[in-house]
């Protein structure tokens, strides 16, 4: 047992999968000897050698389309995308081929890969690192996409995308990269895929998110609760496919929601987990479900980034606006 | 295609010659099957046809020969020019529907109840009519509190009496005249002073209404709302109400036109003898062209009765009464009856009632 | 060290099967082998023609023509071995059949059916593939795995002259020479992108001459004359296999149909042109070479032809034959366990008969 932060799980799950299955495999720019930009990778070359983590040539589209075939042929491939701002021009390889290559030969080729990227605004960093676009990847069919929130859930879930048989797309909240430590035990337990964590029990509100924002939201749920209101907290963690059973039973319960992401507003993911608690929850619902995203705007540069990106104060007064609804 | 050419077969084979043909001039052929047989200098084969069709022209007899890319066969119909199918994959249909579209106007639907759908659930679940409930939520928004205390109140006074029999047929008729009908009211007075001691003023009173459907028929008509269409009616059957302890009763007396004051008066006693012991078959309540109300028999002086339909109007009457009224100029008294008629303004204008009342009054202000 | 570069194509036989360049490899004297290359060659030119028909009489969708390309394939893949893995684009029929992949297969891939693409025969190789230069970043992953393991396999890997302007290109050839992989890029030049000539496609004199960039070796073969085509193959797998590294191999051809059945070619280059490059046909060629040498005689070409009409038939109609899948098999093999959260929608599908 150990603490570490979440890249540091990050990179105790690599090197776990590493260990007990020679198929696993890592490639991307910087991740050898550099031990990848966030050290996501660090040790592993020294450890498992260059042909198992492959410093890449510059090109996107190479690393997610290698990983395919890699993958097609019986390894099990980690691709690494440097920032998620960099990643669209693997899309092509998701979409057109990761996503639907076990389908389109009747499960005779399959896909067993995971693509790492760090995602998400907060440490005040250039254009272009700050993305949150894990919706567009949501969309794809035949698609996972996984999003932990703390050391532990990177560790255990990292450890299940790599050991499921489908793509997985591993979105890493690099803000919370090194801001917590927490003790995460390196017994090579995955935790299930599929399913959403409550973090906190509550009756008044049911707050649901994902990724870095799981920190604000928290810290809302404090402040809500010296207020007399109990709010129950859910990571979802795989965006897709979404357990929107357990987010329903907690609504059941609370008669509201407030779901909170980082992303952009309009086709955000939280229009989905609304469309669908709409269709099989409403009329368990007690006010409509708010959504505290970020704005309809490109990603402002690092001096407005705190603005745009929802805050404790946000979520506490849409916490407010649900319960005075009537 | 309408011209088939002779297609590559293979080989950098330039021709071929023309063994056998499959098909003659003006047979049906299928698509695929064997249309011509072929002889090149490597093998005998099968030219299958491109397409199903007629067969309009062989260009070709047999032991000719035919160069690759030269018309074969000509169909009866199709054109020969290869279409542009507009796509490398797939094929995307042509239509010839033209569509000319206009803005729509939008309709602005009338604001309903507003309350969320837990809320309706839970007044269907608590069985509460969401119309009664004064919403206290922003907006006019019906809480589930709203709810709550509505259906609290209820289950305190205990469950409705169902309506049943006239007052459930009343308020029916009612529901659906309110629904229905456009009505407006005129009053007036009617001097009665000169009326004989012991006159029956429901007769007196039929007779009023029969002057006053003579002077206006369109007042003694059925209106249909649906067609916008009306039936003036010849006969007079005037539906009288009755009050009962039961509830309203509205029986009808027949053509009251053909009928003596005498024949009137029993007809009127036997109704209301009638209908006070329930007697009256429901046919005997049906069909009637207009109303009579003399609620003034009990109180009141000037009503807007119910119109009910398909009828036009009902003519109510109020308590007689001694009143002061002005006669050339000076203050006397005199009997006087209030009378209202509540008319159809879909079917009626102002001026047809005015003229309805004044041939009203006039026979009841007659001798 | 640069790797070789060779700017001149190989060719053994002319346009009229006359021999050019001597002495012929040593295989090519074996006539079973020559016999073999031509009755593939046959065969997918006999599939080829049935599959337009099938569409042109609405049995089959959209369909990729091969026609006057057929020795590429078929030579290709005649240098693989069983665990070797193709990954061919749409035009490479004759190295599919080569390798065990069925006429009814591809007949379904092209009907609307993804069982096509579940190969019975070479369980490992990549499907047909319609986003263009997509799968030589795959090629590469494969050469890749295929050296981790030291399996001494080689990944052959087919684009056409249109790829070769895309970044996957670009990138999985550079990828490819840096990690010095068992791959061997063949790149099919038969001058036409669509409606897109190959002088508008780039400015560099030959496909090959891009090896350079990626610092592997480049070949260019008449890729009409299937003996040079085979031992171009031969020397870029046994490269390859040979830890020498990739090869790409510029086969130079010419796409004597349309685009697909939807395109009408028609619209943009002259049937003169067309003619002109059917003197160049691969089958004919190989056929006068055989002939000449008394290898091949008219009995034996209309049996061929005969036994090729039937095989074609019998899988047309086994292609004919496949029922439709039910609905709710576009759910299945979406995932290796379809999550709960799409039990519902597989469920309303079979529901909605």
């Amino acid at each position: 047992m150990s603490e570490v932060t979440l890249v540091e799980a990050v990179n105790m799950a690599l090197a776990r999968a590493m260990s007990v299955d020679e198929d696993v495999v890592v490639l991307g720019e910087d991740v050898g000897v550099n031990g990848g930009v966030f050290r996501a990778t660090a040790g592993l070359q020294e450890r498992f050698g260059e042909a198992r983590v492959i410093d890449t040539p510059l090109a996107e589209n190479l690393i997610a389309g290698t990983a395919v075939g890699m993958a097609a042929h019986g390894l099990k491939p980690i691709a690494e995308i440097q920032f998620m701002g960099f990643i669209y021009p693997a899309l092509d390889q998701l979409l057109s081929h990761a996503s639907r290559l076990r389908t389109r030969t009747r499960g005779r080729l399959t896909c067993p890969m995971v693509l790492r990227a760090p995602f998400g605004g907060g440490i005040h960093a250039p254009e272009h690192h700050s993305e949150s676009t894990e919706a567009l990847f949501a969309h794809i069919p035949g698609l996972r996409v996984v999003i932990p929130s703390s050391p532990a859930r990177a560790y255990g879930l990292l450890l299940a995308s790599i050991r499921d048989p489908d793509p997985v797309v591993f979105l890493e909240p690099k803000r919370i990269y090194r801001m917590v430590k927490q003790d995460v035990a390196d017994d090579g337990r995955a935790l299930p895929l599929d399913v959403c964590f409550v973090l906190r029990s509550g009756a008044d509100v049911t707050l649901v998110t994902w990724g870095a924002m799981i920190h604000e939201t928290i810290q809302a749920a404090d402040a809500l609760s010296s207020a007399g209101i109990s709010a129950e907290v859910i990571d979802i963690a795989t965006i897709k496919p979404l357990d929107i059973e357990t987010i329903l039973e907690s609504v059941e319960k609370t008669g509201r929601c407030v779901i909170v992401h980082e992303a952009a507003r309009s086709g955000g993911w939280g229009a989905e987990i609304s469309a669908q608690l709409m269709e099989r929850g409403l009329l368990s619902l007690l006010a409509p479900v708010q959504r505290v995203t970020g704005y309809d705007t490109v990603m402002p540069l690092f001096r407005l980034e705190d603005r745009y990106m929802p805050s404790v104060d946000r979520i506490v007064q849409a916490v407010h606006a649900t319960l005075e609804f009537e | 295609m309408k011209i088939f050419k002779l297609p590559d077969l293979g080989e950098g084979l330039q021709e071929a010659e023309i063994v056998e043909w499959q098909v003659q001039v003006g047979d049906s052929v299928s698509a695929d099957e064997p249309l011509v047989t072929v002889e090149t200098d490597k093998a005998v084969v099968d030219v299958p046809a491109p397409r199903s069709g007629q067969i309009a022209k062989l260009y070709a007899a047999a032991g000719e020969i035919v160069q690759v890319g030269k018309p074969l066969v000509e169909f009866t119909d199709g054109d020969d020019v290869r279409s542009d199918a507009g796509t490398v994959v797939g094929s995307v249909q042509a239509g010839d529907a033209r569509i000319t579209e206009q803005p729509a106007a939008f309709a602005r639907g009338k604001t309903g109840i507003k309350a969320t759908p837990a809320v309706r659930a839970l007044a269907r679940r608590l069985d509460v009519d969401l119309t009664i409930v004064s919403p206290s939520g922003r907006d006019s928004v019906i809480t589930k509190a709203d709810v709550e205390r509505v259906a609290k109140r209820l289950a305190e006074l205990g469950p409705p009496e169902l309506l049943r029999g006239p007052r459930r047929t009343m308020a029916q008729k009612m529901a659906q005249a309110r629904s229905e009908v456009a009505p407006a009211t005129i009053v007036e007075d009617a001097d009665v002073q000169d009326w004989a001691a012991g006159t029956n003023h429901t007769v007196r009173l039929v007779r009023a209404i029969e002057a006053g459907c003579v002077a206006e028929p369109s007042l003694n008509a059925w209106f249909d709302g649906h067609s916008l269409g009306r039936r003036l009616l010849q006969k007079i059957d005037v539906a009288v109400a009755v009050d009962t302890k039961d509830g309203l009763f509205v029986p009808v007396l027949r053509d009251v036109s053909n009928r003596d004051n005498d024949d009137l008066r029993r007809g009127l006693d036997s109704l209301k003898a009638d209908a006070r012991a329930r007697r009256i078959p429901a046919e005997e309540m049906r069909g009637y062209t207009i109303t009579l109300t003399n609620f003034g028999m009990i109180a009141g002086r000037y009503a807007a009765p119910v119109v009910i339909p398909p009828t036009v109007a009902i003519l109510g009457a109020g308590r007689v009464r001694d009143a002061v009224v002005a006669i050339d100029g000076a203050a006397t008294v005199r009997r006087i009856m209030p009378l209202s008629l509540t008319f159809d303004h879909r079917a009626v204008t102002g001026g047809e009632a005015g003229r309805f009342m004044a041939a009203a009054i006039a026979s009841l202000e007659s001798s | 060290m640069t790797a070789p570069f060779i700017f001149d194509p190989l060719q053994y036989l002319d346009p009229d099967g006359v021999v050019v360049s001597e002495p012929l490899p040593e295989w090519a004297n074996d006539v079973a082998t020559l016999i073999r290359l031509y009755r593939t060659m046959v065969e997918t030119r006999a599939f080829d023609a049935k599959a337009i028909a099938l569409q042109r009489t609405g049995q089959l969708g959209t369909y990729a023509s091969s026609l006057g390309q057929e020795a590429i394939g078929v030579a290709m893949a005649s240098a693989m071995t069983t665990d070797d893995v193709l990954l061919p684009t749409y035009r490479e029929y004759g190295a599919q059949f080569w390798r065990g992949t069925t006429m009814a297969e591809i007949l379904l891939y092209w009907g609307g059916d993804e069982r096509g693409s579940d190969y019975a025969g070479p369980r490992r190789d990549f499907p047909i593939s319609v986003p263009i230069a997509t799968h030589a970043c795959h090629a590469v992953g494969v050469a890749y795995a295929m050296k981790l393991r030291q399996q001494l396999q080689v990944a052959v890997c087919f684009v056409g002259d249109g790829a070769t302007s895309k970044g996957d290109f670009y990138e999985a050839i550079n990828a490819a020479g840096v990690w010095q992989l068992p791959v061997v890029f063949v790149v099919t030049n038969n001058q036409w992108a669509i409606s897109v000539p190959i002088s508008k496609q780039t400015a560099a004199e030959t496909l090959s001459q891009k090896a350079v960039a990626a610092g592997i070796a480049g070949r260019r073969v008449d890729g009409n004359d299937c003996i040079a085509m085979k031992q171009a193959a031969i020397d870029a797998i046994d490269n390859a296999r040979n830890g020498q590294g990739p090869t790409l191999v510029e086969a130079m051809t010419y796409r004597m149909s349309d685009h697909t059945t939807a395109d009408d070619a028609s619209r943009y280059r002259s049937a003169e042109e067309v003619d002109a490059h059917r003197l160049l046909d691969p089958i004919e060629r190989l056929r006068r070479y055989m002939e000449s040498r008394g290898l091949w005689v008219d009995a034996e070409e209309r049996e061929l032809r005969v036994e090729t009409a039937k095989r074609v038939e019998q899988q047309v109609k086994v292609y004919l034959d496949t029922p439709l899948p039910a609905p709710q098999a576009m759910f299945d093999h979406l995932y290796a366990t379809l999550p709960r959260a799409l039990d519902s929608q597989r469920q309303a599908v079979i529901e909605d008969e």
